[in-house]
């Protein structure tokens, strides 16, 4: 069929003025994919449809929706109402509300995934370090979507969350409150907060849509790293994108759809994961709720902040614990890539999966003095993974790599 | 082996979420509301909500037209005019107690019910609690009518609305069916497409199932020649 498409006569038309037909030809239909990748591989183009998906709801969404903290009846603000009317009185608006909320968690739920994928093949090692990079980039600009739309809705987390994360920038030393202030746009979060972190919200999507876009260049210089980690015959031992992959894509979407629908239609708030259930309650700024917490996926680098009693000591640590991410290329020295050969790197990577998953539960619960021991082990495992990276290249045993897949 | 550690984390997360899900719930023990969204409960409900909750609480996201426009309740115009008096179809149920006769009688404005059962943990089983909590205080410290057992912290100031504290044996069950009725309305109108939410998502899951298993099909099709690993 795309045959028959690319040989009509606008196609032709189009072609000859933009080499659309080689573009499509090496990046999609011909592109050149290891045949062996299992299905951990899908979820790249599982985050690509939840970013589509996040676009067009969110799209839908800010047609209905009034950023202003101005007070209507009954304690509420025009913000709050809009987000009621969306569920109550636009057409199918409360569908649209759920996919975007659902949306936001599954985006985490498939990039972190994603992430873990990479970690545990070594997809971050020479040649694909930039590749790596670049996703780093790209999940720092979605916490800060994430972040900047969770206020939206004006509820008690919503103001909440906002007052704590923003005032953990008064805690850099000289340039803090200035930073915090033009963040919130004044000295407490309000009315110029909303429509600023509204601005940002609809830009980072645009940002992230362009960097996902560098990234996907990025993976075709390098091409797919592969579940045994080696460097392939790019003639042999390759199968071409379409159609292999294109239908496998599309049968991992549909599973991950299936997923999805469930929580959109039949438990949208996942029992206060999803959407808390203090942001049902108006934002109130003379009343803190009795636990604030961020949402899961934000959780883990929570966690690391609280650990440490310092509050300057606790915002340079949770910066680090990402900031570290950029550099893990570069502290990985083993040749070998896939932890299938790397005993060692095998047990620290699981640990240090074990670490994230502790270290979002400890964040997610009331702060109880055990739980924060046990988020401050957590922290250190987590830390202690990329300390550890550089020097076991010199003490593990690998396994012998295979000659071919 | 090969699907070891995803099987890990999927596993962890399976165990981890229920116990932080109660972990972070807390509070008091939550009586079983058995909550039903059919209109019978509703319209009850409905008449305990403006008979009763009205008097000092709204539900500005509830209109009278609402009430006409959802199945669930399903009021005829009829119905909706002799319930809204001279209030206009498009009002919210607003109640008539100003906030500063409220501060003055209770010491706090009572907080608008439209989002009150997914605003609250426990959700209807928490109101339907609330409604027949209403207790002598054991501590003899908080005066009756402001003693309730499943209010966090257990002062409330919201007088006994159904008359629940010490109540004649023989109402106990009309008591208890007008607070589960009104309990229902109230997570009805928390969500009021929600019914039609379930309904639709059968068949959004029935069709994913279908076209699932014919792409998984397609997909071993195209496949069967590469090499098995």
């Amino acid at each position: 069929m795309i045959d028959k498409l690319m040989n009509t006569a606008v196609f032709k038309w189009i072609d000859d003025r933009s080499n659309i037909g080689s573009i499509i030809r090496e990046h999609v239909t011909e592109y050149p994919t290891p045949r062996n990748l299992n299905y951990m591989w899908n979820f790249g183009s599982l985050a690509i449809t939840v970013l589509v998906l996040q676009i067009l709801t969110g799209i839908f969404l800010a047609m209905y929706y009034k950023p202003s903290a101005a007070m209507t009846i009954g304690g509420y603000t025009v913000a709050f109402d809009s987000v009621e009317r969306i569920m109550r009185d636009v057409n199918f608006g409360w569908l649209i509300r759920y996919m975007h909320a659902v949306g936001a968690s599954a985006f985490f739920v498939v990039v972190y995934m994603h992430m873990g994928r990479g970690l545990y093949y070594g997809s971050y090692k020479n040649p694909r370090e930039l590749l790596w990079i670049i996703g780093v980039v790209i999940l720092l600009i979605m916490q800060g979507a994430a972040f900047f739309g969770y206020l939206l809705p004006w509820g008690q987390m919503s103001f909440w969350g906002a007052v704590v994360i923003t005032n953990l920038f008064g805690a850099i030393p000289v340039l803090g409150d200035f930073i915090g202030q033009l963040l919130v746009g004044g000295f407490a979060v309000g009315d110029p907060t909303l429509n600023r972190f509204f601005s940002l919200h609809y830009l980072f999507p645009l940002l992230l849509a362009a960097i996902v876009g560098g990234h996907i260049h990025a993976l075709h210089v390098v091409h797919s790293n592969n579940p045994e980690g080696i460097d392939i015959d790019h003639d042999k031992e390759t199968i071409p994108f379409h159609p292999y992959y294109t239908i496998k894509d599309a049968f991992g979407v549909c599973v991950f759809l299936l997923a999805y629908c469930y929580f959109v239609f039949y438990n949208p708030s996942a029992g206060g994961y999803f959407i808390e259930v203090d942001n049902y309650v108006p934002a109130n700024n003379l009343q803190t709720p009795a636990h604030i917490a961020p949402v899961w996926y934000l959780t883990p680098w929570y966690t690391i902040l609280r650990s440490f009693e310092s509050k300057l000591l606790g915002v340079i640590m949770m910066g680090a614990s990402l900031a570290i991410l950029f550099v893990l290329p570069f502290l990985d020295r083993s040749k070998v890539r896939s932890a299938r050969y790397r005993p060692v790197y095998r047990q620290m990577v699981i640990l240090f999966f074990v670490a994230v998953l502790t270290l979002g539960y400890c964040g997610h619960a009331s702060a109880t003095p055990v739980l924060k021991v046990v988020g401050q082990i957590a922290t250190a495992v987590y830390f202690g993974f990329f300390l550890l990276l550089p020097f076991v290249h010199k003490f593990e045993k690998t396994k012998p790599e295979p000659e071919g897949i | 082996m090969k699907h070891a550690w995803s099987s890990l984390v999927f596993a962890t997360m399976i165990v981890v979420m229920p116990a932080a899900a109660s972990a972070s719930g807390g509070g008091a023990h939550l009586e079983e509301a058995n909550i039903s969204l059919d209109q019978e409960t509703l319209r009850k409900g409905l008449e305990v909500f403006t008979d009763v909750c009205m008097g000092c609480h709204s539900a500005k996201y509830v209109t009278y037209r609402g009430l006409m426009d959802y199945p669930e309740i399903g009021l005829t115009r009829e119905q909706v005019d002799e319930l809204r008096g001279d209030k206009a179809l498009l009002s919210g149920l607003l109640t008539e107690l100003t906030p500063e006769d409220a501060a003055e009688f209770y010491g706090k404005a009572p907080p608008d019910l439209s989002v009150i059962a997914p605003g609250r943990r426990g959700g209807g089983d928490y109101i339907y609690s609330l409604l027949i909590g209403y207790d002598h205080d054991p501590k003899g410290e908080i005066e009756d009518g402001n003693y309730n057992k499943a209010f966090p912290g257990n002062r409330t100031a919201m007088p006994d609305p159904l008359a629940w504290l010490d109540h004649d044996p023989e109402e106990t069950a009309d008591l208890e069916e007008q607070a589960r009725a009104v309990s229902s309305f109230l997570v009805f109108i928390g969500d009021p497409h929600q019914l039609e939410r379930k309904a639709i998502g059968r068949w959004v899951m029935g069709f994913l199932v279908l076209l699932t298993l014919v792409l998984y099909l397609l997909k071993r099709e195209v496949w069967k020649d590469i090499k098995k690993h």
